[in-house]
């Protein structure tokens, strides 16, 4: 008791801009903790196992220092790893950019009034609720194997070449092999990409909506048409939130359960490979790292800031 | 109210030198000049053409996104002898709870509910409040390192889960190291006690310390959120005498409780959906997620009594479509309950802006 006062009176003779930061300290200070077990000390072992060859023993791991030969096992040996790499990054390379523009599509369209809106919204969120579990691998390993493997005749709704038959229902033929592969890739992964975007949506309509009304009211005197409208008024008020969203949307690839290279470190750690798992998974961290720090450097020239 | 404006519109309210307001608008027709008028009537076109259009493609995705969802509830009522059934397509024509029961059954359902909803309700209400805690202290406070440390937060939000998953399970398996310490000093007994493996400590000891699934982006959204809000409402507390604790707690919260609840709904579902984490913690299928990974599995030892028999995968779609309805109707159900809080409430937690 005695001492608690003491205690005070030491905070009391304090500074206030002082005190106030020792509070911080207070308020931080559970998670300080929790970050130095259950984060900090794990990343860095983590990092160690990667240069070692270790082996689960009684009490912890132990193993032996051998330098950069796990990595060198990664891209040398390992029959997989460097093909699921490969895979992976061309994946999100071209699915991102992809979920961006869809996502700011619907949340424009979102975002005007029509009956049913609150319904559609509903909707186009319900992914977020699912997507990230093990339900989604059962469904989207329904709908995309098609005919006899799983969903039997309900697939054909999806499987057949729908956008080659409206290619040629419209009329276009001379479309080159590229292009037209491009499309049908396209169409083929709607699935995927709808589930996959909505908290971007969600993140984009929160921005969207916070566009002041001013704007609109001098787009509107000024005559712009929908078209101008959205380049010239949606995109820089959104911008930072493309950025948000672009870094959002790796992240969550890393958590996709249908991610062929975390899937592979998970086999290798099954393995008891530990080390060579740690290298993996450490290469796959670091290349996305610098891709998206690159690219936020890049981006930070395009992005527009209000300034409050 | 818009129905209101368009009847005095159409009312033809005098106004202005005696003249209607459609006279009026007539004369300023008359006064544009071409482009004016081409602008007009492109946007009139525009607004019919648009909503046929943007009905069109809400329709299609809303389609795809429901699709799987009408599909497991069409399987999950329908009798084996359907799916070789070509007439057969939504509605079945044998309707059963028969697969319903026998999937409840290889899940265990209710003990796997209770034990999924103690871990989930348990650890999102503890680590909502330890976030909220962090992200004040971040939010508001001056102190030295205050860069650094925010710097891990958004280590924490970017390092994927599979990098530190391995330690952890260490850290656990021998209670951070001190585990051969304990056993030799008081026997195997004692020894195994300190093995967390299988208990929910392993969840919620993180959530305790602001470290459990997802809590960087947890602790990002109250600082961003708390740092919305007008510092005024504490300085008015600090003048009164509070404390920051008690300024904490009798002012910050109740203005965030909105946003509480949008954080804690979206931490019951990381939770609701999370098998990698538990399925490295947990060894038996104690969780809702961890028993759909494995209900394949499951669901031979419950209908054939083996888990070695060879069954193709499409046999199995209609247990395995139950499985994922009655996985996920928890979490529709909350969500249908508290859909706005959902929708609206990243607004307000202020993650944009």
């Amino acid at each position: 008791m005695k001492s608690a006062k003491k205690e005070g009176g030491f905070l009391k003779n304090l500074p206030y801009e002082k005190r106030k930061g020792l509070y911080g300290y207070g308020f931080i200070a559970l998670w300080m903790v929790g970050t130095l077990i259950f984060f900090l000390y794990p990343l860095a072992n983590s990092l160690m196992y990667s240069f070692m060859d270790v082996r689960p023993e009684t009490g912890g791991m132990t193993g032996t220092w051998v330098g950069i030969d796990n990595y060198k096992y990664v891209f040398t040996e390992d029959q997989h790893y460097a093909k699921y790499l490969v895979s992976v990054l061309g994946e999100t390379l071209w699915q991102t950019p992809l979920i961006l523009i869809f996502s700011l599509f619907i949340a424009v369209i979102l975002n005007q009034k029509f009956k049913g809106r609150t319904f559609a919204r509903a909707v186009f969120f319900l992914p977020v609720i699912i997507a990230t579990g093990p339900v989604y691998s059962i469904i989207n390993g329904d709908i995309s194997n098609s005919g006899a493997s799983s969903a039997g005749q309900f697939s054909t709704m999806f499987s057949t070449d729908l956008m080659g038959e409206l290619f040629q229902f419209i009329g276009i033929y001379g479309l080159s092999d590229n292009m037209q592969t491009m499309v049908e890739t396209v169409s083929n992964n709607i699935f995927s990409i709808v589930w996959s975007t909505g908290i971007q949506i969600l993140i984009f309509l929160a921005a969207l909506q916070n566009i002041p009304v001013s704007a609109k009211e001098a787009a509107q005197m000024e005559g712009a048409t929908a078209w101008e409208y959205f380049w010239k008024i949606t995109l820089p008020y959104v911008s930072p939130m493309i950025l948000a969203n672009l870094i959002f949307t790796v992240i969550d690839s890393f958590t996709a359960p249908d991610n062929l290279v975390m899937g592979r470190v998970l086999d290798m750690q099954s393995d008891w490979k530990y080390g060579q798992a740690a290298a993996m998974a450490w290469v796959y961290f670091l290349i996305v790292l610098a891709a998206v720090g690159i690219i936020t450097v890049i981006m930070n020239h395009f992005i527009y800031y209000e300034v409050d | 109210m818009a129905k209101k404006e368009l009847a005095a519109a159409a009312g033809e309210k005098v106004i202005g030198n005696g003249l209607s307001k459609k006279e009026i608008q007539k004369i300023h027709m008359q006064n544009m000049n071409k482009e004016e008028i081409a602008y007009l009537k492109r946007k009139a076109a525009l607004e019919k053409v648009w909503p046929v259009f943007r009905f069109i493609i809400l329709f299609g995705l809303c389609f795809i996104i429901l699709y799987p969802l009408i599909y497991m509830v069409s399987c999950a009522f329908r009798a084996q002898e359907d799916m070789n059934d070509p007439t057969v397509m939504w509605i079945p024509r044998h309707f059963t709870l028969k697969i319903l029961d026998q999937t409840m059954r290889a899940m265990d359902f209710w003990n796997t509910l209770g034990n999924t909803l103690f871990l989930n309700i348990g650890c999102s209400l503890v680590q909502v409040v330890t976030c909220a805690i962090t992200g004040y202290g971040f939010a508001r406070f001056k102190f030295k390192g205050k860069n650094l440390l925010f710097g891990i937060v958004l280590m924490m939000i970017l390092v994927p889960n599979q990098i530190i998953a391995i330690p952890q399970y260490m850290e656990f398996r021998y209670f951070f190291g001190l585990q051969p310490l304990i056993q030799n000093a008081f026997g195997n007994a004692a020894g195994s006690a300190f093995n967390l493996i299988d208990s929910p400590w392993t969840m919620y000891l993180p959530a305790m310390t602001a470290n459990g699934i997802r809590a960087g982006l947890m602790i990002f959204i109250f600082r961003q959120f708390f740092k919305g809000l007008p510092k005024e409402l504490e300085d008015a507390a600090y003048l009164d005498g509070c404390g920051p604790f008690k300024t904490f707690i009798k002012v910050m919260i109740p203005n965030a409780a909105s946003s509480f609840l949008t954080v804690f709904l979206f931490s019951v579902v990381w939770y609701w959906n999370d098998y990698y984490v538990s399925s490295t913690f947990f060894t038996e299928n104690s969780t809702m997620a961890l028993m759909l990974k494995n209900l394949d599995k499951l669901l031979l030892i419950e209908l054939f009594g083996s888990a070695t028999v060879q069954v193709s995968a499409r046999e199995q779609i209609l247990w395995m479509e139950a499985g994922c309805l009655l996985a996920v109707t928890p979490l529709l159900i909350m969500y249908v309950c508290l859909q706005k809080y959902f929708t609206e409430g990243i607004e307000r937690s202020g993650l944009v802006g």
